[in-house]
């Protein structure tokens, strides 16, 4: 190995041992207890939840894959900042309903909170299963991310598998011990750190390229004018379709706040007002990535060009002949990527089994020290299930996650309609979040059988809305839910409901 | 109270049908003019991430104001 891959690794790994540091320090007894550990004891301000929420979302996709978009297809990675601005609106509303009831009733996860508002457990086991099916692919890809890219840094010095093993060991250790205060605390940290690196790489290889971002534009605008105007094209550089395009932002939007792991946040936050704080601020982080379609762009023409899109940074920071310090710095900020996913991820989704899965869904009685261990053993369990799938599988992962994501966005009329709407029961809750998430993954799985070019979610979520409201109108109405939903707006409750409010 | 949920939710659909088809095709869609060596199209969604911002900003301060306490 080279003194520069040296200089490489080195950064990156005093990059490990630091997020190692922070993450194992930050937890300061809260790990103790289900709700300190899965809910971090509902105290986190509003600085842990504004990174949480933005760290969790800019992932080693948005690192690499975003880059490889703009390079690749050009406007039509622009609908991930189409989504960005309304994204997370949603949860303004959803989130402090959903914190009221959590916090009268000790709901930790949304499932729990489905589930008993629609006095249906099994819905609690398919929301469970739904979550470990579309976390294991997510997380397999956040490890290839971070395998993919030591290796490419050291110069094939650190192969792949070890590259992965080596960062995930890391995350295992903070999250174990830290719960979700490891997760805030680190994802605080690599989230300062991936914005400063993003914008400097985002302004210097425009530069170095062309002499500046508008000079850059000004050459594409004469060479490659298809990649500056939306929908911009397929993978395959085709044109794309306006309704492809239009469809994938509005399912974007329905669908985000419904990632359990987002969701769960709910129940985290130290009062209702830091929920709406986190949601009016979220737009700012999307600042963030700005710069990443400059890279993207910056690397088109680019010759050598890389074996995938998805490489195009590295390949450009490996061909370029820069500083090993800097490629260092970046091999950080892309392992912070994917670390700050991932850590949330793994905590959610073990989190979520063992809550829904075991004892909502099943009715079994955990003591607390038994519900923690339980929790802890499946976080190394879902590690060691992704980082098998991330080594072992060769089939495309993509199409895992999206028939996941598919599946995910059902929740959200389920979530809409347990928090504002008495009337929905479980058997149509049920219902719509089957049939929802079955159309998805028809149409995900063959999409010539789609009757307009839409995002295939979006028939799922038609459905999904149509079927909770037939087969609930159908049905008896679930008792209680009239309180339930009065709690969640915040009315009658027993004591003084605006307090939360501070 | 109606008054300023109503007036949120216009500007999400307004917001929504700039970010999309159609307004997004119609209006901010074009190379030229370049804002900060942007593109129009690409500076166009940062625009409305801006806006947006300021909205919800506003949005919750009247909210939270009227039956924060």
């Amino acid at each position: 190995m080279s003194a520069a891959s040296w200089i490489v690794v080195g950064v990156a790994v005093a990059y490990l041992a630091a997020c190692l540091v922070l993450g194992t320090w930050s937890s300061r007894g809260g790990e103790a207890t289900t709700v300190g550990y899965v809910a971090g004891d509902r105290s986190l301000g509003l600085l842990l939840l504004y990174f949480i929420t933005g760290a969790t979302i800019f992932s080693a996709f948005a690192f690499l894959g975003l880059p490889g978009w703009a390079y690749s297809r050009g406007a039509a990675a622009f609908y991930i900042l189409g989504y960005g601005a309304l994204g997370f609106v949603p949860f303004y509303f959803l989130g402090p309903r959903a914190a009221r009831v959590g916090k009268a009733r000790g709901y930790v996860t949304q499932a729990q909170m489905l589930a008993r508002r629609f006095a249906s457990p099994p819905l609690a086991a398919v929301m469970a299963l739904v979550s470990a099916v579309a976390f294991v692919p997510y997380l397999a890809l956040q490890m290839k991310g971070a395998g993919m890219v030591l290796s490419t840094m050291s110069g094939g010095a650190v192969p792949e598998a070890l590259g992965a093993a080596l960062v995930y060991g890391v995350v295992t250790l903070y999250v174990l011990k830290s719960g979700v205060l490891g997760v805030g605390w680190t994802n605080t940290f690599q989230g300062i750190f991936m914005i400063a690196l993003a914008w400097g790489l985002g302004l210097y290889l425009p530069t170095l390229r062309h002499g500046g971002v508008g000079a850059m534009f000004d050459h594409l605008a004469e060479a490659r004018p298809e990649l500056l105007t939306a929908p911009g094209l397929t993978s395959g550089g085709e044109p794309w379709h306006w309704g492809e395009y239009s469809s994938a932002i509005v399912v974007s939007i329905i669908g985000f706040s419904a990632w359990p792991h987002l969701f769960m946040k709910a129940f985290t936050a130290k009062s209702v007002d830091t929920i709406r704080r986190t949601v009016v601020l979220y737009p700012t982080f999307q600042v963030f990535l700005l710069p990443l379609f400059l890279i993207g762009f910056a690397g088109v023409g680019f010759e050598p060009p890389p074996e995938a899109p998805d490489r195009i940074l590295p390949h450009l920071l490996m061909e370029l002949d820069l500083s090993p310090w800097l490629v260092g710095l970046f091999c950080a900020g892309a392992l912070a990527a994917s670390m700050s996913s991932g850590d949330a991820m793994v905590h959610a989704v073990a989190s979520i089994t063992v809550r829904d899965g075991w004892v909502t869904a099943l009715s079994r009685r955990l003591t607390p020290e038994r519900e923690l261990a339980a929790i802890r053993a499946l976080v190394v369990v879902y590690m060691l299930a992704a980082y098998a799938v991330a080594v072992v599988y060769e089939g495309s992962l993509v199409f895992l996650l999206l028939t996941a994501y598919g599946a995910v966005v059902q929740f959200m009329p389920l979530l809409v309609a347990a928090l504002y709407w008495p009337r929905a029961t479980g058997p149509g809750a049920l219902a719509g979040l089957l049939g929802g998430a079955a159309l998805t993954t028809l149409f995900v799985a063959w999409p010539d059988l789609r009757p307009w070019p839409l995002h295939a979610g979006l028939y799922g979520v038609a459905l999904d809305v149509l079927l909770l409201v037939v087969v609930s109108r159908l049905t008896t109405p679930t008792p209680g839910a009239e309180a339930f939903v009065a709690e969640a707006a915040g009315r009658d409750a027993p004591s003084a409901p605006a307090a939360s409010a501070r | 109270m109606r008054a300023l949920d109503v007036a949120f939710g216009l500007y999400a659909l307004v917001c929504l049908s700039a970010l999309t088809w159609p307004g997004y095709a119609w209006l901010g869609n074009r190379v030229a003019p370049r804002v900060l060596g942007l593109p129009l199209s690409l500076a166009w969604n940062v625009g409305w991430i801006a806006a947006t911002f300021v909205v919800l900003v506003v949005y919750h301060r009247l909210r939270t104001g009227r039956d924060g306490r």
